[in-house]
């Protein structure tokens, strides 16, 4: 970010920073910025396709040899080639027809969804040799049964010391949702952040059972509970209209 | 969805009219060519090392990730989820270019890679991390570092 190239610079340290939105960028004005046309989340562009991505490392450290500063900010030309969708991807099941709006009928539904996903999820890690589930700290059946218990209006309390309740709730919804997400994206198809996404949130048992936890969690009285789940469970774009 | 533009409405809006710092000086250093630098990256993605803490909401601190760090052990902590999580679990280059620094310094391109790298998590209120900021900064230039690649998420 480029208020730290700001301090860093101040301290002697030449930097380059990466900008995904360049408005920010261009009111912070750090001493320098490459601004990149990519989705956020991938600053650097494409996932497994590492000339790509050198060409992004190295058109930001060249800017480090500019003598015309302070604050360059120049744009990267090449857009994304893994932003467009693939025709050949096929998500690991069908839809599962989620109408139902009952939250212990969609407890048990997500609880169900990660284990049948665990063979996918296998092949991934195989795949891929790492899986970013983790945050939590729980295993992912323990993950699961957690969200589902909130869900279930059971309100467990914080299996970690030093997180709370909530926080650990946070976390284990970024588990589940990043198990789901890497057991869809498993073989050999390439599918955009789009595709995942439109699948995990409109298609699966355990993004249904996020809406609705989201919905019904936000009539907690607790205010640092309802801040939680209001703000981050549910990617703003993907946020319903209750009822 | 490539461009602020692409984003839904209300979140572009929100992203384009964010409060930014506004600095009174307009620091630059200068150094040695790119095939001379050393080169370490300082991220503001939320990284830490798993088994270590995440950031709890807008943490102001850093966390330590050492070049030894294999992919399997970086995670994301973020407090936002208004972005793209499923590149970085696909490969960690494209938050954290390690492999890439690797390579170009095997090239010659650059001169070395840090032995150590570091990550803020990029909501917090950037006064809050000025104090953690210049101690990062004391660190880097105990490892020779000269040249600071800084990726958002």
């Amino acid at each position: 970010m480029s208020a730290l190239g700001h301090y860093l610079e101040e301290e002697g340290l030449a930097t380059v920073a990466i900008s995904l939105i360049r408005p920010q960028t261009e009111k912070t004005k750090p001493p320098r910025a490459l601004w990149v046309p990519f989705e956020l989340g991938r600053p650097f562009g494409p996932p497994s396709d590492a000339a790509f991505q050198k060409r992004v490392v190295l058109a930001a450290l060249r800017m480090l040899e500019r003598r015309n500063g302070p604050v360059v900010i120049e744009d990267f030309p090449d857009d994304d080639p893994r932003a467009t969708q693939d025709p050949t991807w096929r998500p690991p099941f069908g839809p599962a027809a989620v109408n139902a709006r009952s939250a212990d009928s969609l407890a048990a539904r997500l609880e169900g969804e990660i284990l049948q996903l665990q063979d996918a999820h296998e092949r991934w890690v195989a795949q891929r040799r790492r899986t970013t589930v983790g945050l939590s700290g729980l295993p992912i059946s323990e993950c699961a049964r957690y969200v589902a218990d909130w869900l279930r209006g059971k309100a467990p309390p914080s299996p970690r010391e030093g997180f709370s309740a909530p926080l650990i709730l946070r976390f284990a919804v970024d588990d589940v949702k990043a198990y789901c997400l890497e057991a869809a994206a498993a073989g050999a198809a390439k599918p955009s952040s789009r595709q995942l996404g439109d699948w995990f949130w409109n298609e699966s048992a355990t993004g249904a059972a996020i809406h609705v936890l989201r919905e019904v969690l936000q009539a907690s009285d607790d205010d640092r509970l309802k801040l939680i789940v209001a703000n981050f469970m549910v990617p703003a774009a993907r946020v319903r209209s209750a009822g | 969805m490539t461009r602020l533009t692409d984003l839904p409405p209300a979140q572009a809006k929100r992203l384009a009219e964010l409060e930014c710092p506004d600095f009174a000086t307009r620091p630059w250093a200068t150094g040695s060519a790119l095939s001379q630098r050393r080169v370490a990256i300082v991220s503001s993605a939320g990284l830490v090392v798993r088994g270590e803490d995440p950031f709890r909401g807008r943490d102001a601190d850093y966390r330590v990730i050492p070049s030894t760090t294999r992919p399997e052990e970086l995670l994301v902590s973020h407090i936002s989820i208004n972005f793209d999580r499923t590149g970085f679990q696909e490969d960690w280059n494209v938050v954290f270019p390690l492999d890439r620094l690797r390579e170009l310094a095997a090239e010659g391109a650059i001169g070395s890679v840090a032995q150590t790298h570091y990550s803020f998590m990029g909501a917090t209120d950037p006064v809050q991390m000025e104090s953690h900021a210049r101690e990062v900064a004391g660190l880097l230039k105990g490892d020779q570092v000269d040249a600071v690649i800084l990726p958002p998420v």
